[in-house]
């Protein structure tokens, strides 16, 4: 029996019809398209799959798509506005946060949370916010350097 | 003056991936497109008796294939190099067909509707298996007693072989001490994040093949499903691959050949996607390596002579026999003089995952040879570990060096990488804080080691260990890329070689526009890469650190045409000649003149729609392909009698220093400082360097720290998610400090070298002589990988078993 899940991603209502085993990552990259939350465990280790659940950050693959019912999702699409990449998404650009990109939609995710929540982190804060977010390629010295200069730079409001 | 090479430019592939927008095999989607899942074997050794698929079939299940459609509808893959030295051919097919040789190994696969369904229709495929004896240690498997996976071989030790250089006996005669220890190494991948992936379309009519995958090597896929399906027509695309490391390039042609076989069977195009677990237990492992090393010295440290021999424990297949020994010519002399080297090599079949090319493949295992007996030596004579390893560097001044191999060593300072090292990390001063930590009952050590890190390609380096083979197994490295101007005065490049996160993009767009005159902004690189347009990098793929050598090659060859031919056109147009022109931001001039310039649009609009104003000695179009091969790869391209080889062509090299401190209640190591001193020759890109270095020293030292596969005694895998297996996250990986010190190759197009492999070829060295360095009050010997918190504390107790080291 198929449910119906109501759900804002990125400020645009949704309506479809899933099976109620449909985990929330596949749903939004197979039944809404949104493929920039990648999936590389799906059992909550690897953070690729990361989004923001009313504004909480989650790993989509740890919830069914039919408990984002009436509530509200940001992806990574969803970040930058008008084509304009956010503070995060600027600071990774260039400070070269990644390599093959698989895990970065949810490094740029959870990094984006952690300067919401701490908007001047220490290096410590920094490397706890960031560990449930794996990435196999970059070290993540590269990363923790974008996280501190979007610090500096242009704190999140 | 270089104004690209060099420089920060800013990534082209950043902005895509910083907002979702990479395009990965996953991401594709086709109409009717069914999704497929693999049957895999729970058990570690054991027969086939039946596969019956009958109750799996329903309106929802499209198809499934069992080991009988495998043998009746394909081939057997073709023993390749890296199965080398098989004494006599065993078919190896994409799924097992008679029996199972390793948890996880294929037996079946599903194509339906969707996933859910598939997985559901696995339940109720009947596979009855008659288990057998698994064979899991490397010592017990070749045994009389123990069971045998290849009943064709007769044996577990499926191969061995031995080779030397130099006067081996020699050395060991006029040694005053022979050093000896046993090493090893442990089973570990650099685990992609983005798992496998195939999405296969079949057009029978026209009998032709179309992949997407995830993959390195274009031709390790396109040669593989020809040869298995027995195809003529096949297209393979390679999106954006996150993540390679080696693990993409050889195991995943199987899933080609079985996703390909669905979409075939149904008509309909297929998807599969790995999941973790899947991987972790099936998706190729590096080699677990056990080395009885002994080294031939003076008493002050010269080093005469190295003889090891080496154990390698190749997982359930044939089909990567030896290349975790035969790599070993690459680094075989790592940074050293000694004149004569005896390898001798045992590859051992056992119930595990077979191995596979991960990152340096063997070459890691090499310098921790060499570094862990350059401290072993250093001890035996009571003398410094650095003065040891001063003393037997190969000099500056001796560069280019011919190494006993027949390696030729381009350019390097080792040396002044060292002195450098110490200095930075103010080596003296640690000494003395280590004397007081110690005082204070602290386990603080210092490990210092030093490698290279070869680059380029050569497979007929395998002869000099299988003298049998008649031909080359793929000598040198041959590698294209294609550059064109457009119509409106950008530039496009095709490489050979798919990117899986070394910054093809970003790099290839720098050296083209520094050869052209344009601005990387003003370039755009091909992904995917589409056996269709691509040239071929049949040498390059993106493995074994050959992007700066084949990729950059090609590039700047096909540039420095493109740029002939646009100066050609232009003086053509401006009514002059080509070699008074210049060229700035895209536009050609006459310096001097205001009047007598032209911009890339304009020859673009030309090139491609006004015959009149085009040369007539000239080729129509701004369009070139070139096809890069080293230059000076001869002699010993191919080995002779004398088995002198080139195995590669570039030589990077790093020192590096490791502070570490043990918790002697834990046995936690904790890395307090990591600091390498590298030479990738000339650096094209800073923040891309910096990072592959990064990246692959993070790895090196999490291996060494405790990641890596564990295998319970009857084969059943313990480590298949990223938890188990101990994967480093940013709370875990140190702060890792790289400074460089470049000695640019002078046989290179722009004295660029190796970056990628690099810091995980000596890191694990490092750090085991760091540890090794903390608890030297204890007596205690590094022998061995992983320094899980677990056996560090059993050391620091008097609990492990000293021979094993870990």
């Amino acid at each position: 029996m198929k449910h119906t899940v109501r759900v804002t991603i990125n400020g645009r209502l949704y309506e479809e019809d899933v099976e109620p085993r449909l985990l929330l990552s596949h749903f939004l990259r197979e039944n809404i398209g949104l493929t920039g939350t990648h999936i590389g465990c799906v059992v909550g280790e690897c953070g690729a799959c990361t989004i923001l659940l009313d504004n909480k950050l989650v790993k989509s693959c740890l919830h069914f798509a039919v408990q984002a019912h009436g509530r509200e999702i940001t992806t990574i699409e969803g970040l930058a506005k008008n084509d304009e990449l956010s503070p995060i998404q600027e600071a990774f650009v260039k400070h070269y946060a990644l390599q093959c990109g698989y895990c970065t939609p949810g490094m740029v995710l959870a990094s984006y949370a952690l300067l919401r929540d701490h908007p001047n982190p220490t290096e410590e804060q920094i490397r706890k916010g960031l560990a449930g977010n794996l990435c196999m390629c970059t070290g993540y010295m590269q990363i923790v350097e974008a996280v501190k200069d979007a610090a500096r730079g242009s704190p999140h409001g | 003056m270089a104004k690209f090479v060099g420089s920060r430019t800013r990534s082209k592939e950043g902005p895509r991936h910083v907002t979702g927008r990479g395009f990965y095999t996953d991401d594709f989607t086709l109409p009717g497109m069914l999704q497929a899942v693999v049957l895999r074997s729970p058990h570690a050794h054991a027969e086939i008796v039946s596969v019956d698929p009958s109750e799996a079939l329903n309106p929802n299940v499209m198809a499934v294939i069992t080991p009988d459609d495998i043998k009746r509808a394909t081939k057997p893959f073709k023993p390749g190099r890296y199965a080398a030295g098989l004494k006599r051919p065993i078919d190896e097919y994409a799924s097992a067909v008679d029996r199972v040789r390793y948890v996880g190994e294929p037996v079946a696969a599903v194509a339906a509707r969707d996933r859910g369904i598939a997985e559901d229709a696995l339940e109720w495929i009947a596979v009855e298996y008659e288990p057998l004896r698994a064979v899991v240690d490397v010592r017990e498997a070749i045994k009389p007693s123990s069971a045998v996976l290849f009943d064709e071989l007769g044996t577990n030790l499926a191969w061995q072989g031995s080779l030397s250089y130099g006067d081996i006996e020699g050395a060991f005669r006029s040694a005053d001490r022979v050093v000896k220890e046993n090493l090893k190494i442990h089973r570990y991948s650099s685990t992609p994040l983005e798992p496998f992936v195939v999405v296969a379309a079949y057009d029978g009519a026209s009998r032709r093949l179309t992949v997407w995958v995830t993959a390195q090597v274009p031709e390790v896929i396109y040669d593989g499903v020809r040869e298995a399906l027995g195809l003529q027509d096949v297209r393979v695309i390679i999106p954006d691959v996150g993540g390679g490391f080696g693990q993409k390039i050889h195991l995943i042609r199987k899933y080609v050949v079985l996703v390909s076989l669905l979409a075939i069977k149904t008509g309909r195009p297929v998807k599969w996607v790995e999941d973790r677990s899947e991987h972790m237990m099936a998706g190729g492992h590096a080699c677990a390596q056990e080395f009885e090393a002994e080294a031939a010295v003076k008493n002050d440290g010269t080093v005469l002579g190295l003889r090891f021999r080496e154990y390698d424990d190749v997982g359930g297949s044939i089909s990567t026999l030896t290349i975790h020994f035969t790599n070993k010519l690459n680094n075989l002399s790592n940074t050293y003089r000694t004149p004569a080297i005896h390898m001798e090599g045992f590859a051992v079949v056992t119930n595990k995952c077979p191995v596979i090319p991960n990152r340096g493949i063997g070459k890691p295992g090499m310098c921790f040879v060499w570094e862990r007996m350059m401290d072993r030596v250093a001890q035996a004579l009571n003398l410094s570990p650095i003065e040891v390893r001063r003393k037997n560097l190969i000099q500056p001044n001796e560069m280019p060096y011919r190494t006993i191999s027949g390696n030729v060593y381009d350019s390097g300072d080792y040396p002044g990488l060292l002195s450098t090292l110490l200095e930075k990390i103010n080596y003296d001063k640690l000494r003395e804080e280590q004397k007081d930590a110690r005082a204070q009952g602290k386990l603080m050590g210092i490990g210092v080691v030093i490698g290279v890190e070869p680059g380029g390609r050569n497979a007929a380096r395998d002869m000099a260990i299988f003298p049998e083979m008649k031909e080359p197994p793929g000598s040198g490295g041959i590698n294209g890329a294609t550059i064109k101007l457009e119509k409106n005065g950008t530039i496009a490049l095709f490489l050979g070689s798919p990117n899986c996160g070394q910054a093809h993009e970003t790099t290839t767009a720098q050296v083209a526009a520094e050869i052209l005159g344009t601005t990387p902004d003003q370039i755009s690189t091909s992904i995917p890469f589409d056996s269709d347009l691509s040239p071929w990098g049949v040498a390059a793929a993106n493995s074994g650190n050959n992007f700066h050598l084949y990729d950059i090659g090609a590039i700047h060859g096909a540039a420095t045409r493109l740029k002939e031919k646009i100066l050609k056109l232009a003086a053509h147009v401006l009514d002059t000649e080509p070699a008074k022109l210049t060229i700035e931001n895209g536009v050609v001039q006459l310096p001097g003149s205001m009047a007598k310039k032209i911009a890339f649009a304009e020859l673009g609009r030309i090139a491609y729609n006004n015959q009149h104003l085009i040369p007539d000695d000239m080729e129509a179009g701004l369009q070139t392909t070139f096809y890069y091969t080293f230059p000076h790869a001869k002699p010993n391209i191919v080995p002779g009698a004398d088995r002198l080889v080139r195995a590669q062509f570039t030589f990077s090299a790093g020192a590096h220093a490791a502070v570490v401190e043990v918790d002697k209640q834990t046995g936690t190591v904790e890395v307090l400082r990591y600091l390498i001193v590298g030479d990738n020759g000339t650096v094209i890109n800073p923040d891309v360097v910096n990072g592959q270095v990064f990246g692959s020293a993070a790895h090196g030292i999490a291996v060494a720290l405790g990641e890596g596969f564990v295998y319970s005694p009857e084969g059943q895998p313990l480590t298949i998610t990223y938890l188990d297996y101990g994967k480093c996250s940013t709370a875990e990986t140190p702060k890792i400090e790289v400074i460089h010190r470049p000695s640019p190759s002078p046989f290179t197009p722009l004295g660029q070298k190796a970056a990628g492999e690099g810091a995980a070829i000596p890191s694990p060295a490092a750090i085991a002589s760091a540890v090794e360095d903390a608890l030297a009050p204890l007596g205690v010997k590094i022998r061995g990988l992983p320094l899980t918190p677990e056996a560090v504390w059993r050391l620091v107790h008097g609990r492990g078993s000293e021979k094993e080291g870990a």
